[in-house]
């Protein structure tokens, strides 16, 4: 049997997500991808139950489409439901849902950097060989007092980590890719990177509580009505916004001391990565800003950028949006407004190998697109653009990352660059949150006490339609619905992943997962981490696992990595 | 309820925790000019004596409690019920004056650094530094110069005491001389005391802030160190625009002001009809009981009566008891003093009669039972005072030590040594002697050192107590293992792997700590947690798989984020989790391979826990899982074969929840009927809260079953509850009090969300017991009220909205 010039690898489902996805690469006879396809393999039509539905209901089962960003779904239903009324909610409900969306950034990004992607670049068993004390001395390079890193602190973790390989029950680090050749980290780089991993796991759980004093439980929090927020007690009591601060204060020594630390650590050693633009995509960025301040300034500016032609910052104007299924699995196949799009489902299957039929319809993820093109959103997105606007509240910490890691504004545009910029945001976003905090308090002390704006739905339009555009953690999220006759005539959801994940167009654009992917290289096409490290760095949000098949059909599944002896 | 006490003594305290006690509910901020949180002055010459830290004598206080120190207050409004501390302001809806009073002096000390009051803590540090071979002047003949000069006594540091005694009486201007010479005698038996009565100050040199002489009536005191103990006054100047004031603040028997929202307690508190302020800690506490049962309506008649009051003084081997009653009133000129007095031992007793009623009485190392003799006043009966002549002999009771709880020497030494009691904390099973109000503390726990006991035979008593215990009980939690092996004889334990794991990712401290936790939510006692503990083990030999298939992953993200710390470290590394989609690091095969290895080496031993719908139309191809493409209904099928048990959590593994609410565009349906199985075990809830499946995974460990279910296959234990009959709001629905818009007055006092359209009276499930996000709150908490979300898809078709459905519950 002749050996083929090019091999294709099937991974999935892609673990450490949320959400079930397949991606399938092509490599050439130097392993390099060439091509490359991204699917969602999962349907539920949430669109679909909504039509018919009271407008006021629409945030409680629009929620439902996510567990994991479950409050931003809830929010932006809301608010198109709102826009569509032209209903405006009182400052303190804005402020109040800021700061349960704003708590939700800073939780997803420590919880993809430490628990979803550090694995891509933290070799677990390599920590075991660490010296402790040269590991404490290694953190105080990065930050003068760096997070529980005295050579104690690591020392302990170490133990853990060891005790835990020795005992054989290796829970979520069993079978990972522990000693391939693309691991930079020394030892002790590893250890510290470990031990933050472990205290992150705190933070986070910690964070769940924040959301929940003002959001009554997450996932699915349940404290927005259209007009407003329902949680009026709870913010007019000191004790549960003081409880919510402290929970924040917390999270932000963190970020400061370990999650920015850490980041700077990667952006070093990898550096060679970022400037050979590993993970790179087309460059095409959108933001459509949002959270406005006290003084009218928003958090994140908005514009749109293509080719990274950063001298060209284009307005954004959501009516640029389109969305088409030529090759998805449904029935639309020409561009058309979110307003007008519909959810029918026109499954042509997978081929009978189970592979992708990647020259029809493969997945269930549209494509939307802005002015036609396939748009990258999310943290690098919103920093770029941010940066290139002069954002007051993003250029400062984005100008002190580059000055410390000697970097220009282009090596966002990579694998690393994407965490290196959602490690920023996190770090600014706390910061916001005392200052939507401290307005808030100033409201209430001066008798504003106003939650909700009253309004009779009986005497509404019986017609309208509305758009709610917000950043969220992963990217620009919009839901748009159409009422007709009080119901809901049309509902579409445009998700950051929507955008990321998109499959090619009409006119074979790829989506940018599928842009990134092409031209990296795998060390060892068996152990396709390089794919996993860009895939990763978009935080995809879908439901997972992760299987390689080799598409020629021998199994690749016959290796096994087991963690060294110790 | 706000309840704002201003204040930072005992009183204070004492209130702030009884209002908890009675409503936890309540928020509580104490206002205290202190500097240090609250503790108890009657330990002050402990400090003196540097036996006691700061720490020892600060008194308990409910964490619930808010605490404000440094907070002097300025002013109080009582239109708009707010109490001002410069210019900060703290609203209330009742405000309790705890605020003690303040010692009197001759003159202005704060330009004196060698003249002080005896009153805080402060003082006592102070006069704790500069004792040492100083001449210390005490002036004031009360209980306190006379407890401190006892205090000094027995220290080595002065060189000098001089008790300084306006006339010519000791603790009280009617104890009799006889008892006062004997009491003088005591104290002078040390050189360096010199009482000396019928002085005064009358003049003092300064050296800037030092008094460097002290000229006295009929002495010279040359470099002192000048002690106040001249007598207190009720501390009420901030009331005195707000509020009527005699000598404290005026109120009635309920310890109301004349303000409906105002209440004084303490020695701040001046009984209007009586004139009486009190004196005792016990008196302090009754009023605050009072004050208590009047504000929450717990007993609206409570009035305060003044008790008969049992003091004392121990100063060596000299022993001074006072019993005075309510009636007593010291000017009265039909008072008649009876006299007992015996030479050898030394022995007085006093008695003061009233209209041939005993009204006071003193006794100096007196045999007279103490709490006789307080009966005898209470009785208010006309005594005999041959009476008093034929009581006079010792009791067999020995001395009373705690007048608060009438218990007496003889009877302690007996409880200390049948219960081997070894210290002060292990008494309180036996006697509250000491705890009331905290004066013989100290003599308590000198007993129990002095008392002996026989360590062999107690230890052996004791023991053979718990033995036998431990046996019955153990017996019954042993036929539950017993039963657990019996439906896992496959599962073979490998401690010493078990035991490495354990230590693996540490936390053995918080696996005790957890198991303890566990011991106590299964309503065991502390001896089981072995048991439970094995039970652990056991566990985490059970393959755990978890699927994810038409879901939104909130159930994986609330079961990872949101269960106790401690308890979701333990699900990662003690339970064996093996297969989890979210969770899992292996990529690759490794996923797939393992779920393969479970199966084919575990089989009918494994347990599955499954999240989300099974998408049934269009062959099942809305969902597929694979590299190969399996539907997610294939995949199910194939793992379900084997389990041991199929758990289905949250609403969507139910009956298809939000996935099948009209149209079900892709024919969703639950676990059971996807698999056409009757064992099912659900656990709805949109998500599920992690307690329930934690607690459903413990039962079926411990108790070798699945736990009682319902009609529905849900466990009793978490879904019979009623979210309407738990509620927190409830009260309010029950008064007919309802939330009618959003954010209106209703919404920020917390009433009944029934007319904004909450569901609770149609959700059975136990989310108002057991909150979400570590017991952080819930929907109802929130103002949204609930959507009955584990009721499946017909919550999604019915009940998710903000309208009332059906008829009002009944």
């Amino acid at each position: 049997m002749s050996q083929p010039t090019t091999q294709k690898i099937i991974i999935d489902p892609v673990t450490r997500i949320e959400g079930h996805l397949r991606i399938e690469v092509e490599l050439d006879e130097h392993n390099i991808v060439n091509q490359a396809w991204a699917s969602g393999q999962l349907f539920r039509g949430i669109e679909t139950i909504l039509k018919g539905r009271d407008p006021r209901d629409t945030g409680l089962i629009a929620q439902r489409i996510c567990g994991v960003c479950t409050n931003v779904h809830y929010r932006a239903s809301i608010s198109a439901v709102e826009q569509a009324y032209q209903i405006e909610i009182p400052r303190n409900a804005e402020i109040v849902r800021n700061l349960v969306t704003l708590a939700l950034f800073v939780q997803d990004h420590l919880v993809h950097y430490y628990h979803l992607h550090s694995l891509d670049y933290v070799d677990v068993v390599s920590a075991l060989s660490a010296d402790p004390k040269a590991a404490s001395e290694q953190a105080h390079q990065w930050h003068s007092h760096p997070y529980q890193c005295s050579q104690s602190d690591l020392a302990a973790s170490q133990q853990k980590l060891t005790q835990f390989v020795q005992a054989g029950r290796l829970g979520l680090f069993a079978n990972g890719y522990w000693g391939h050749s693309a691991y930079k980290f020394s030892p002790e780089q590893n250890l510290i990177h470990m031990h933050h991993y472990l205290e992150a796991l705190r933070i986070q759980r910690e964070i769940s509580k924040a959301i929940a004093i003002f959001a009554g439980k997450t996932p699915h929090p349940q404290n927005l009505v259209v007009g407003g927020v329902t949680s009026v007690m709870d913010m007019l009591n000191p004790q549960r916004m003081n409880d919510y601060l402290f929970i924040i204060k917390d999270a932000r020594e963190f970020i400061k001391r370990a999650y920015m630390p850490d980041m700077k650590m990667l952006v070093s050693a990898y550096r060679d990565s970022i400037k050979a633009g590993e993970g790179r995509g087309h460059g095409h960025f959108m933001s459509s800003g949002g959270y406005r301040l006290f003084n009218n300034e928003p958090l994140f500016a908005q514009g749109v950028v293509f080719d990274h032609q950063f001298d060209q910052v284009a307005d954004f104007d959501p009516v640029n949006i389109t969305e088409e299924a030529a090759r998805s699995w449904y029935a639309d196949n020409e561009p058309r407004s979110p307003y007008a799009q519909t959810t029918e489902p026109e499954y042509t299957d997978l081929n009978d190998d189970g592979s992708l039929k990647t020259e029809g319809k493969y997945s269930w993820i549209k494509s939307p697109r802005y002015q036609g093109k396939a748009m990258e959103v999310g943290p690098a997105a919103r920093m770029i653009i941010g940066y290139l606007r002069d954002a007051p509240l993003i250029k400062p910490y984005v100008d002190d990352f580059m000055q410390t890691c000697d970097l220009e504004l282009i090596d966002f545009s990579s694998s690393i660059g994407r965490n290196a910029a959602r490690a920023i945001e996190a770090e600014l976003t706390c910061d916001a949150i005392f200052a939507f905090a401290s307005e808030l308090i100033e409201n209430i002390k001066y008798y504003d006490e106003t939650t909700w704006t009253q309004y009779v739905f009986e005497d509404l339009p019986t017609s309208a339609q509305g758009a709610g555009i917000f950043e969220v953690p992963r990217g620009t999220l919009a839901h748009f619905v159409r009422i007709d006759e009080a119901k809901v005539a049309n509902y579409q959801a445009v998700v950051p992943t929507t955008w990321n994940a998109s499959p090619k167009d009409g006119q074979n654009q790829p989506g940018p997962y599928e842009a990134s992917l092409i031209g990296i290289h795998l060390a060892d096409p068996q152990n396709p981490l390089e794919v996993l490290r860009v895939v990763h760095s978009f935080d995809p949000c879908l439901a997972c696992a992760v299987h390689v098949i080799d598409a020629q059909g021998s199994e690749l599944a016959a290796y096994r990595i087991q963690p060294k002896a110790i | 309820m706000k309840i704002v006490i201003i204040g930072g003594g005992i009183a204070a305290d004492y209130i702030a925790n009884q209002f908890l006690a009675q409503d936890a509910s309540l928020e509580i901020l104490i206002l205290s000019k202190e500097t240090y949180a609250p503790y108890d002055r009657i330990h002050l010459c402990d400090l003196v004596e540097g036996t006691a830290q700061l720490e020892d004598i600060t008194l308990d206080l409910a964490p619930q409690v808010q605490l404000k120190l440094d907070h002097q207050v300025t002013r109080i409004e009582r239109k708009a019920k707010q109490v001002f501390c410069g210019d900060k302001s703290y609203g209330y809806d009742y405000l309790i004056i705890a605020s003690g009073s303040e010692p009197r002096t001759l003159f202005d000390l704060s330009q004196i650094d060698n003249a002080i009051t005896f009153r805080s803590a402060d003082d006592s540090f102070k006069i704790a530094k500069n004792l040492q071979d100083r001449h210390i002047v005490i002036v004031g003949a009360g209980p306190i110069g006379l407890e401190l000069l006892d205090t000094l006594v027995r220290m080595p540091q002065p060189k000098a005491i001089t008790l300084l005694v306006i006339d010519e009486a000791l603790y009280a201007p009617d104890v009799d001389a006889s008892i006062v010479a004997m009491m003088r005698a005591t104290y002078e038996a040390d050189p360096r005391v010199n009482i000396v009565f019928n002085d005064q100050i009358v003049d003092k040199q300064l050296d800037g802030r030092l008094i460097t002489r002290l000229i006295t009536k009929k002495h010279q005191i040359d470099d002192p160190f000048v002690i106040f103990g001249i007598g207190i006054q009720p501390n009420v100047d901030f009331a005195r625009d707000a509020l009527p004031i005699g000598r404290g603040i005026l109120v009635d028997r309920h310890m109301r002001s004349d303000d409906l929202f105002i209440y004084a307690v303490g020695e701040a508190a001046e009984i209007n009809e009586t004139g009486f302020c009190a004196g005792h800690a016990r008196d302090c506490q009754q009023q605050a009981d009072v004050a208590i049962a009047h504000i929450l309506k717990t007993d609206p008649q409570a009035q305060y009566h003044r008790q008969v009051a049992i003091d004392g003084l121990k100063v060596g081997a000299f022993d001074f008891i006072d019993a005075t009653s309510p009636d007593y009133n010291p000017k009265d000129q039909a008072n008649e003093t009876l006299l007992l007095r015996a030479n050898n031992p030394p022995r007085i007793d006093q008695y003061i009669l009233n209209q041939d009623k005993l009204v006071r009485f003193f006794g100096a190392n007196t045999n007279v039972d103490a709490m006789a003799v307080k009966r005898l006043m209470e009785s208010n009966e006309s005594v005999d005072p041959a009476f008093f002549y034929t009581s006079r002999l010792v009791s067999e009771r020995g001395r009373l030590v705690c007048s608060c709880v009438g218990a007496y020497q003889a009877e302690l030494q007996a409880l200390i040594a049948d219960n081997a009691v070894t210290d002060f904390a292990e008494l309180k099973a036996y006697s509250q002697a000491g705890r009331v109000c905290g004066r013989c503390k100290n003599e308590v726990v000198t007993l129990i050192a002095n008392t002996e006991v026989d360590p062999e035979e107690v230890a052996r008593k004791k023991q053979a107590q718990q033995q036998a215990e431990l046996e019955k009980k153990q017996q019954k939690i042993q036929r539950r293992l017993d039963k657990f092996n019996r439906f896992h004889p496959d599962a073979p334990l490998d401690i010493n792997e078990i035991d490495q794991a354990l230590a693996a990712f540490d936390k053995v401290k918080d696996f005790n700590g957890w198991v303890s936790m566990m011991t106590l939510n299964l309503e065991f006692p502390p001896v089981y947690q072995d048991l439970v503990r094995q039970g652990v083990y056991q566990l985490n030999k059970m393959p755990v798989i978890w699927l994810e298939l038409s879901d939104c992953s909130g159930n994986s993200e609330a079961f990872i984020k949101t269960v106790n710390p401690s308890i979701d470290e333990l699900i990662l590394k003690f339970i064996s989790l093996d297969y989890h989609e979210l969770l899992m690091a292996a990529s690759g095969p490794h996923s797939e391979t393992r779920l393969d290895e479970i199966i084919e080496q575990y089989p009918g031993e494994y347990l599955l826990i499954v999240e989300g719908a099974i998408p049934l139309a269009m062959e099942g191809k809305y969902l597929r899982i694979g590299p190969k493409g399996e539907t997610g209904e294939a995949l199910l099928k194939r793992v379900a074969e084997k389990a041991a048990a199929i758990m289905a959590v949250g609403s969507c593994a139910l009956d298809g929840g939000v996935v099948a609410a009209k149209p079900n565009p892709t024919g969703a349906v639950g676990v059971a009927e996807a698999l056409a199985r009757e064992d099912i075990i659900n656990l709805p809830g949109c998500p599920v809260n992690p307690i329930n499946v934690v607690g459903t995974l413990l039962h079926y460990l411990m108790l070798g079953e699945m736990p009682a279910l319902d009609s529905k296959n849900r466990p009793l234990w978490a879904y019979a509850p009623r979210v309407h009959d738990n509620c927190e709001r409830r009260g309010h629905y029950d008064a007919g009090e309802f939330v009618k818009e959003w954010g209106d007055e209703g919404a920020k006092k917390g009433w009944c969300l029934f007319e904004m359209g909450c569901k609770g009276p149609y959700a059975d499930i136990n989310c108002s017991l057991v909150k979400f996000n570590e017991n952080t709150s819930w929907p109802v908490q929130v103002g949204h009220g609930c959507i009955a979300c584990g009721q499946g898809k017909r919550a999604f078709d019915e009940y998710a909205n903000n309208r009332k459905v059906i008829s009002m519950p009944s």
